[in-house]
């Protein structure tokens, strides 16, 4: 990080550590109920409690696992989708109607659909989080291919240059910009549909333990979860940034 | 080594341009000239066939391989480095990885870029850029250039540079040139032959005039030559303006 950078981030720490520090003593001093607001100590004792008995990982490998899955298939589904209406026109003509229904409806509400079809293990949660995130990624190939710039694809016909020269020169790089530039929103949107599908109907995963929590009004445990659940897609996300900085290089890098 | 004979363009409309008649003998340098808008894009689209004129033909004495263009924009692909863009001109050619992009990097260099094969197209500047794109298009040792305004977006000190530069490449490999600009100064300074192109829809030539300025020739000198300020003046009233007044009205 470059010295310019550090100063906000230490900013925002501070900040963050008086708020902290702020909450734990009005709750000790008993000025706000630790029933709805316990204080960050008692979080973290329960954050402790979950690590230490071990009952937290098997919930957490659940999620994880469903949001990978949801994202790497939603991933895939989503190129191949996207590249195959932009390059076959019938297959837009189909397609085009549904993504933008799916894109204009909360896609959530197909969860208990899923649940019907898939049970209530891990398959309904991987295709909650595989439906959210193909439908983004469809639009940003579909759209990656349409608007790729005219001006380029001459440039490379004007060089003698083929289809062939034409899809690994041009169109590959303008869709992978595309794709990687949503895959930070692709990483949420898999959360969404993991922790989403876990509420609706679960025996395993942080959003069965979440709903657990909150039907024994456990406010600690609560926040605890969500505590989790930020931890991991911060990692995510900071993963997807890196990534993405390394592939768009071109994009970023300072003269 | 180019003829055009009655070359109609349109896109829909009423054609963009109608009957043109042009040749570009071999080592010639030809310019076209005309006001903006007058359809001088589109003789150069349909001698590259990015559009199907309507009616006419375009006869070429040299294989595609041997055209090289210039556009306007410099069009670099901006996920591949200088070096790479410059590369990608030859390997579409059918050269190896490797060897094109060894020639790339001679090439930059030769054109005052050394040390920057590795840049991106964002990290270099708008006359670094179009280095880089005349690079793309001279490594391929082109017999024909064909050119578009290639350096209206340059400012005028790097523009001089360039075409110096340009030019004295085009005069040592007796490359055939046909360059498509609206400056009629830098046409008269660079060219053997000036085409004058009539006001669109439906131009057409309007003049063909032949510049005496003897070769090897230097940008700003030329515009000493003697037969310069007649032949401007003769282009300005080609064109239908009154001469040193772009703003008139045509009469």
């Amino acid at each position: 990080m470059t010295k310019a950078a550090l100063g906000p981030a230490v900013r925002r720490a501070a900040a963050l550590l008086v708020l902290l520090g702020v909450w734990e003593s009005a709750s000790r001093a008993g000025w706000v109920d630790p029933f709805y607001a316990p204080a960050p100590s008692s979080v973290g004792s329960v954050l402790l409690a979950l690590a230490r008995t071990g009952e937290i990982w098997g919930h957490l490998e659940a999620t994880l696992l469903a949001a990978l899955g949801g994202l790497l298939g939603g991933l895939a589904l989503g190129i191949v989708l996207g590249f195959g209406a932009a390059l076959v026109p019938a297959l837009a003509e189909l397609l085009e109607p549904v993504m933008i229904l799916l894109n204009a409806i909360p896609r959530v509400i197909l969860a208990p659909l899923f649940v019907i079809w898939l049970g209530i293990d891990l398959a309904s949660k991987v295709a909650l989080a595989l439906i959210l995130v193909t439908v983004l990624i469809f639009f940003a190939v579909y759209n990656g291919i349409k608007e790729v710039d005219r001006r380029l694809v001459e440039r490379v016909r004007t060089l003698g240059g083929g289809r062939g020269a034409l899809i690994r020169d041009v169109y590959i790089p303008s869709i992978t910009a595309w794709v990687i530039g949503n895959l930070k929103i692709a990483v949420g949107f898999a959360f969404t549909g993991a922790v989403v599908g876990e509420f609706v109907a679960s025996s395993r995963g942080l959003g069965y333990l979440l709903q657990f929590a909150q039907s024994t009004y456990n406010a600690a445990l609560t926040i605890a979860l969500i505590a989790v659940i930020m931890v991991f897609a911060l990692a995510l996300f900071a993963l997807a940034e890196r990534l993405e900085r390394r592939l768009l290089r071109w994009r970023y890098d300072q003269p | 080594m180019l003829r055009i004979d009655g070359l109609t363009v349109a896109y829909g409309g009423p054609p963009a341009i109608e009957n043109v008649d042009l040749e570009v003998g071999a080592g010639q340098f030809v310019s076209l000239i005309g006001a903006s808008g007058s359809g001088k894009t589109s003789v150069l689209r349909a001698v590259t066939r990015l559009v199907e004129p309507q009616a006419g033909s375009v006869h070429l004495d040299v294989p595609p391989g041997d055209i090289g263009f210039l556009f306007q924009d410099d069009a670099l692909l901006p996920w591949r480095t200088a070096a790479e863009n410059v590369a990608l001109g030859l390997r579409i050619l059918g050269m190896p990885r490797p060897a094109a992009l060894r020639a790339a990097d001679e090439w930059l260099a030769r054109l005052g870029l050394s040390g920057y094969g590795h840049r991106y197209p964002r990290q270099l500047s708008g006359g670094q850029r179009k280095r880089v794109a005349l690079a793309q298009v001279l490594a391929r040792t082109p017999r024909l250039l064909l050119m578009d305004e290639p350096f209206a977006s340059l400012d005028a000190i790097v523009r001089v540079r360039i075409t110096e530069e340009l030019l004295g490449w085009v005069e040592r490999e007796r490359l055939a040139v046909l360059l498509v600009t609206h400056d009629l100064e830098e046409a008269i300074s660079l060219s053997d032959v000036v085409y004058v192109l009539s006001r669109g829809p439906r131009a057409g030539v309007r003049a063909r005039h032949t510049v005496a300025i003897p070769r090897p020739r230097h940008v700003l000198d030329s515009r000493a030559d003697p037969s310069f300020g007649p032949l401007l003046q003769r282009l300005w009233q080609d064109l239908g303006e009154p001469a040193g007044d772009s703003q008139a009205p045509p009469p």
